[in-house]
């Protein structure tokens, strides 16, 4: 038996086979022995073959957000490929690939020159080769199409014809990028690679893979926050009809709470083994166990908050412009208001799910992660494993929002399958998922303002007191993390401001949501803007607009200035589409919110009617997008859609309350989330430019709630400050 | 354990499950039909829709006894080659974002246009409120449905 993986290996044997300078890589046709130079790699992320068909390597976990597609454009962009003849293959966990997760937006932030860089290399030899051939010089050629092109003469040579010139040039150290202008993939609208296999049930997600001899197993854990383990008895479950084993986990057993940074590890659980799922769930269902929960705070909901409430007059300064008090003094007034929202649960489609191959010391993983870091940095830790004893696949995955930048789940499917020796299939119900997420964190906060005689602000004081995802494994001795930084908006933009943070401890398991703390701030920010411009009298957007000022960058720390003029004129144009100007009908209202995240601007207008029993209809929603330049319309749109959705369906309905140190929601009947009958119709505009492209998946979304209850104040004047709404 | 034959894709299989065991389960653990999905295992989200005698069901509630008198339509037995008016449809729109409710929508949506060839928005409204899309799909998969009903109009 191989005793680890080595992606190179193959490649190096087949090179060295040949005895030539061509590293020979064969993709499907090679037996041992004899090296047909179907292919050659180019790069770990591309390989060109004697047919002219380029295969490049997404090399990130797809989530939904559509970088299986955008990445590999960029790669296709910069090489001059022709789309067309380009196979796109999922990559797993490699360190050839060298960054690979998803979360806070940042694929396409840290890839972009990455890519390009990676794909110019592999356009200059191709470029140098073509030269030779024809004997023109480099700086006459391009290339476009799979081709590279002399446009003097017409002239061109496909890259198959420049496979075995080119493979024999050195890449370059340096290259220079392809104009933005002369973009001829990037920027189109581009239907995802996976389209005919998501539409046919074709595509394999983590939960739908089966090894031979492979058990299904499911875990019963306790249900109490930070709870103890459990005394049991098993006789109804083992019989159950398919049942095989039922193993314990327990955290103490496996390196505590937390097993790596980043990687908590998991909650105290049985597990429950069988030849198929539903016997597993089955099993689960009838075991008989009491758990200990002696130690655990076993919280509430209400008695959290006030903790919170208490830990506001309690606070660390996490930044300080100018003199506070001074505003307070001057100000003709002050006005304060306070926000609250609360745990959210992540719900992705797909249950947490992991299937492990672990036979002696080899670990092989088909895990739906967004961090395959933190899973391997897991499994080395647990196990003592060498890097090389693991293989991490990364199958499309059935949406993350944060909750797969954890590993909990695949540590328990890792330590099953290491147990019984055999591949197994972990999944949780729906109930475990609901109700051992790894929540966004709930907070209270306080906004205070500081006004002059015309009601503009000269102080502002933003609160915020809550348990924190950084601290949420730790009890007293872990440092406290915030919730709120330096780099929050409006700093820079006020002389006298402060933003405090009050650190509350707490055994609720927080995490990363979809825009992570900014989904809370940005609620209680522009919420607040809109008290203020009500307050003065002003039209809202108005009041925003006059409060950025003039356009221009506005310092906030050292080394990052805000650029007020993009977000400024994302706010001008969504004052155009949405009609801002135009009086709507009684019982009708239009909210709006604009802020900046992960580089991206965004503005959006909310329209909704609400009738005499308080029914709130969503009508309608405009959103204008400044993320730079676009790489796929069709897939940004999606993510500003889904973006949206999620920001409306939380500030709606989601809401996680805690009894007893429980979660009291457990499915969708009681985790609610906006359905078919419920979706808005969503208008969305990019401005163009060519400035380079920003993240996405998360800015889209902390603007839609304070534009939704903005809506509803201008619909109704009943101002909301607490979430959800219903 | 005892044995059932169903008749799935127009194809006769016989299985050894319990007699509770829901179709779901026994599409995609004992069938290899992994199209269909588990989502919430109570009827809730619609991610495990299938068709039963032309109808649409949640599979992850129907025990295998209740499905043993008809065909059982899953997403694989849509169409050979992703033609189905809905297939063509779902990729022009580019749809999907994860993808994982899609078999589910797709289910539905086929079974809404057997039963009414041009849905206003209100009976989309209707028909596909069970499916729950946790991504927020639900502008292109309306869209979508329009398109598939004009396709199917041809
Ligand atoms: S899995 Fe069947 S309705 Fe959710
Ligand atoms: S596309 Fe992800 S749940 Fe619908």
């Amino acid at each position: 038996m191989k005793s680890t993986w080595d992606r190179r290996t193959f490649i190096k044997l087949t090179a060295s086979a040949s005895g030539a300078l061509v590293a020979g890589v064969c993709l499907q046709s090679c037996t041992s022995g004899t090296v047909p130079a179907t292919a050659h790699e180019f790069s770990p992320l591309i390989k060109i073959d004697t047919k002219g068909w380029v295969t490049l390597i997404a090399k990130n976990p797809e989530i939904g957000q559509g970088i299986k597609t955008s990445l590999p454009m960029i790669l296709a962009e910069e090489l001059g490929a022709d789309w067309d003849k380009v196979k796109v293959i999922q990559g797993d966990f490699d360190k050839a690939y060298e960054e690979q997760w998803a979360g806070g937006s940042y694929a396409i932030i840290l890839n972009w020159d990455m890519m390009r860089t990676a794909a110019a290399k592999v356009r200059h030899v191709l470029l140098q080769a073509a030269s030779k051939k024809m004997n023109i010089r480099v700086s006459e050629l391009t290339t476009s199409k799979g081709k590279v092109l002399h446009s003097e003469s017409g002239e061109s040579l496909p890259f198959e014809k420049l496979l075995l010139e080119a493979s024999k040039l050195p890449l370059p150290e340096t290259v220079e990028f392809k104009p933005t202008d002369s973009f001829e993939i990037i920027g189109k609208n581009t239907p995802q690679v996976d389209l005919d296999q998501l539409v046919s049930g074709g595509t394999k997600f983590s939960i739908d893979i089966k090894l031979p001899g492979m058990l299904y197993a499911t875990v019963l854990k306790n249900p109490v926050f930070d709870g103890g383990a459990g005394d049991y008895d098993d006789t109804r479950t083992r019989s159950v009809n398919g049942v095989v084993d039922v193993i314990e986990l327990n955290n103490s057993d496996y390196g505590g709470r937390l097993i790596a940074p980043n990687s908590p590890n998991f909650v105290n659980g049985i597990a429950v083994l069988a030849k198929s799922t539903w016997a597993a769930f089955k099993g689960a269902q009838v075991l008989d166990v009491v758990w200990d929960n002696a130690d655990a705070r076993k919280e509430n909901t209400a008695e959290i908050f006030e903790r919170f409430q208490l830990q506001l007059n309690d606070t660390t300064i996490e930044r300080k412009d100018g003199d506070l008090s001074r505003a307070k003094r001057n100000a003709d007034s002050n006005f304060e208001a306070m926000y609250q929202v609360p745990f959210l649960a992540h719900i992705p489609m797909e249950p947490m799910n992991c299937t492990v191959d672990f036979r002696d010391d080899l670990c092989e993983v088909w895990a739906p992660t967004q961090n395959p870091k933190a899973l391997q940095e897991g499994l080395i830790k647990l196990f003592g494993l060498q890097p090389e004893q693991i293989k991490i696949h990364l199958p499309r995955i059935g949406g993350a929002f944060g909750r797969r930048y954890y590993v909990d789940y695949a540590m328990d499917a890792a330590i099953l399958s290491k147990k019984v020796q055999k591949p197994v299939k972990l999944i949780w119900t729906r109930e475990e998922d609901i109700r051992h997420d790894w929540y966004r964190p709930a907070s209270i906060q306080k906004m205070a303002a500081s006004l002059d005689k015309e009601g503009r602000v000269t102080g502002w004081q933003h609160v915020l007191a809550n348990a924190s995802r950084k601290t949420c494994l730790g009890r007293e001795g872990r440092p406290a993390g915030t919730e709120i930084d330096k780099y929050e908006f409006p700093a820079g933009f006020v002389p006298d401001l402060q933003f405090e943070y009050g650190h509350v401890l707490s055994d609720v398991p927080l995490g990363q949501w979809r825009s992570v703390g900014h989904s809370a701030v940005a609620f209680a920010v522009h919420s607040f803007l809109d008290e203020l411009a009500i307050l003065s009298k002003m039209d809202p957007m108005d009041y925003f607009l006059e409060f950025l000022g003039p356009a221009r960058m506005v310092p906030v720390v050292d080394d990052y200035a805000f650029d007020a003029k993009r977000l400024i004129s994302v706010v001008e144009q969504v004052r155009r589409n949405s009609n801002w100007d135009v009086p709507l009908p009684k019982g009708q209202g239009r909210g709006f919110a604009a802020s900046k995240h992960s580089g991206s601007f965004v503005a959006e207008v909310v329209t909704v009617s609400v009738d005499a029993n308080e029914n709130i209809t969503i009508l309608r929603v405009d959103a204008v997008v400044d993320c730079g330049i676009v790489i796929n319309p069709t897939g940004a749109k999606a993510q500003v859609e889904g973006g949206i959705l999620e920001g409306l369906s939380a500030a709606l309905y989601g809401e996680i309350t805690v009894k007893n140190g429980v979660a009291e929601q457990s499915n969708f009947h009681d985790y609610k989330w906006i359905r078919m009958d419920e979706a808005p119709e969503i208008h969305v505009e990019f401005i163009t430019n060519n400035l380079p492209p920003r993240g996405l998946g998360e800015p889209p979304l902390p603007p839609a709630a304070p534009a939704l209850t903005n809506a509803i104040f201008a619909a109704t004047g009943k101002r909301i400050r607490k979430l959800p709404i219903l | 354990m005892p044995s059932y034959t169903l008749t799935v894709n127009a194809e006769k299989r016989t299985v050894s499950v319990d007699s509770d065991t829901p179709l779901l389960w026994v599409l995609r653990d004992h069938l290899g039909l992994t199209g269909t999905k588990y989502g919430c295992g109570r009827g809730i989200c619609g991610n495990c829709t299938v068709h039963y005698q032309g109808n649409a069901i949640r599979s992850c509630v129907l025990p295998i006894t209740s499905v043993l008198e008809g065909n059982i339509v899953t997403i694989e037995g849509l169409s050979e080659n992703e033609n189905h008016p809905v297939q063509q449809a779902w990729m022009e729109l580019d749809v999907p974002q994860c993808g994982y409710c899609q078999s589910g929508q797709i289910m539905a949506t086929v079974d809404l246009l057997s039963k009414i060839k041009n849905p206003t928005d209100a009976d989309i409204n209707t028909a596909m409120q069970g499916v729950l899309c946790r991504c927020g799909t639900y502008s292109r998969i309306r869209k979508a449905i329009h398109r598939a009903a004009s396709i199917q109009d041809k």
